[in-house]
């Protein structure tokens, strides 16, 4: 019988010839936990192991701050030095301090996961890897610390649905909207415990942004992992990062011709138009022009889901078509997702046209994903953001969230209110 | 290995930041202490009055949200004897077995159910039974996961095979 790419890769990792639903313990490639819950993760293997434990393998843990970073409070502060020491004692030197940038971003552009590996972190958006053909997965402290301890972890072999996307995108519409409208469409449990392929013409010619991008999601709809097949630039990008043996791993993860489905989804994208997920659910989906108008306190470009270059390009271009002016009654804040997005930003010139426009461009964190970073919205405040979940008080008691493409996010700050990008771009 | 004790019913979609507020999970780091907030702003009568061996009977999709442990920890600090439910969040279902959490999935229970019956769960044969004598069926629990929750968690049953119990 033949196997889609999750079974391929759980095989391989567990040792198995394994089916959907069997319960398997897979061999770990990356163990890693973030400044959020790595110090209690760090905390744990110690009492665990009563303070004698020697982790299983410390190439294969890495650390990432990227929650809170720098860090703004004491209690903070001393959590991230818990990592740095527990680093320095059990000889982990993959640690990725606060100089870096969001985890799995920061992780892929160095090599330090790669096509087919098993990943786990702290952090419910792991499965964003997902688009460059890994299988990562957001878990618990208690599970990183068993990891640690075992190098494998247990896991059930999620059935797996194919989605095939065809179409093109008309202008100001991009594969954020098509994320959206996917999300409201198959709803908030609409993938429990399953894995997601994406093929077609759409994915096939597309960025390493917008994959992660598409991939990014899947936990909004209760998946476990969205699976791209890693083609053309892409591919050629992760041989540049991860080596040539990339090129046999994607090879290996390939789903057979006769694999079996859960479900075979299709969708075009030629119709589609800006969406946003308004309060307070990502799958509570309207149409931009459904809520076009509504007033804006604070604009958020950024984030594990579209936090890259390619992201802020697209505002870029935006912005650009507005005259380089944003309201000034609406707060603006972009923030990349890495360092290097960062510099790419900056080479670009885009750094000096933001602060001319009177954006605060930030250095490279998860932001605006919980209230307790920077720009925490006060109540009744009414925000607009690309990251991910808009769940009520997500990111300040009693304000409101709408979730939207870097594109239509950057037209509602230049207007104040909700606005489709179209209108700006003609 | 058996639970015995009353149903507490809720709802689908009860996420982590309702089972464990997010604004206690920098604060509040003992587990023992954890249980106070569980299901605070949902059912403050819960976390006052639920005895140990009380089942949460829940609708689709318990635990979404964030990866948060506090989720299945406060409600371990309760000693809650087992989550019944249409379905659970993935993450939430592997944090509650590997805190020993025992998770069972059968909507027709969750249907038939009501807030405060009296029930007894037979894990071992994979079986409900209401003080109604009504009995409902379910998937047993496979024997790798029984390991975990016998040994009360990932980590006691980590503890026993480093040989430190």
């Amino acid at each position: 019988m033949g196997k889609t790419t999750i079974e391929k890769i759980i095989s391989r990792a567990s040792g198995k010839d394994v089916k959907p639903g069997d319960r398997v313990w897979c061999d770990i490639d990356i163990s890693s936990a973030r400044d959020f819950a790595g110090p209690n993760c760090c905390l744990q293997f110690e009492e665990v192991t009563e303070g004698r434990g020697k982790v299983w393998d410390p190439d294969k843990i890495a650390f990432t701050f990227d929650l809170q970073a720098p860090s703004h409070t004491e209690k903070v502060s001393n959590n991230q030095k818990i990592i740095r020491e527990f680093a320095k004692q059990q000889g982990i030197e993959k640690v990725f301090d606060i100089n870096w940038g969001i985890g799995q971003h920061v992780m892929l552009e160095n090599g330090v996961v790669k096509p087919g590996h098993v990943v786990l972190g702290t952090d419910s958006h792991m499965n964003l890897l997902g688009g460059a053909g890994i299988f990562a997965t957001g878990v618990g402290n208690t599970d990183i610390v068993a990891s640690w301890i075992l190098g494998k972890l247990w896991f059930r072999v999620p059935e797996t649905d194919r989605i095939t996307v065809t179409g093109e995108f008309q202008t100001g519409v991009c594969m954020r909207d098509f994320l959206t409208f996917l999300v409201g469409n198959l709803k908030a449990d609409g993938l429990l415990y399953k894995a997601a392929e994406f093929y077609g013409p759409v994915i096939e010619r597309s960025s390493l942004a917008e994959r992660i991008t598409l991939c990014s999601m899947i936990t909004e709809m209760s998946g476990k992992i969205g699976l791209i097949q890693p083609n053309g630039e892409v591919l050629q990008w992760l041989v540049e990062r991860g080596g040539e043996d990339v090129r046999e791993s994607v090879e290996f993860m390939k789903a057979d011709k006769d694999a079996i489905y859960c479900e075979d989804l299709h969708f075009d994208v030629s119709d589609l138009e800006p969406l946003v997920s308004a309060p307070h659910a990502p799958d509570n989906v309207k149409k931009v022009s459904e809520v076009a108008g509504t007033k804006l306190d604070q604009v958020h470009i950024g984030s594990c889901t579209n936090g890259r270059f390619e992201d802020i390009t697209a505002a870029f271009n935006v912005l650009k078509a507005a005259d380089f002016k944003i309201n000034p009654m609406t707060r603006c804040i972009i923030t990349p997702a890495t360092r290097e997005v960062m510099s790419q930003c900056a080479k670009a010139g885009y750094i000096e046209k933001f602060i001319d426009a009177g954006i605060v461009f930030t250095n490279p964190t998860c932001s605006l994903c919980t209230a307790q970073h920077y720009g925490a919205l006060p109540s009744d405040d009414v925000g607009m953001s690309t990251t991910n979940r808009n769940f009520l008080g997500k990111v300040g008691k009693g304000s409101s969230t709408f979730l939207a493409s870097p594109m239509t996010a950057m037209a509602s700050a230049v207007r104040g209110m909700i606005t489709d990008p179209r209108d700006i771009l003609g | 290995m058996k639970v015995k004790g009353k149903v507490w019913k809720y709802g689908d979609d009860v996420n982590t930041d309702v089972i464990f507020p997010g604004k206690y999970t920098y604060t509040v780091l003992d587990p023992a202490e954890m249980g106070k907030y569980a299901l605070e702003d949902l059912d403050p009568e819960f976390a006052r009055k639920a005895q140990p061996g009380d089942v949460i009977v829940a609708g689709k999709n318990w635990g979404c949200g964030s990866s948060r442990e506090q989720a299945a920890t406060c409600l371990t600090s309760l000693k809650v004897g087992a989550v019944v439910a249409k379905s659970f969040a993935r993450i939430f279902y592997r944090n509650a077995i590997n805190q020993g959490l025992p998770v069972i999935q059968s909507p027709a229970a969750v249907d038939s159910i009501e807030a405060g019956e009296q029930i007894e769960i037979d894990f071992e044969n994979g079986l409900i039974r209401t003080d109604q004598g009504k009995e409902f069926a379910f998937a047993p629990i496979p024997e790798y996961v029984r390991g975990i929750l016998q040994d009360g968690g990932l980590v006691e049953h980590i503890r026993k095979s480093l040989g430190l119990e």
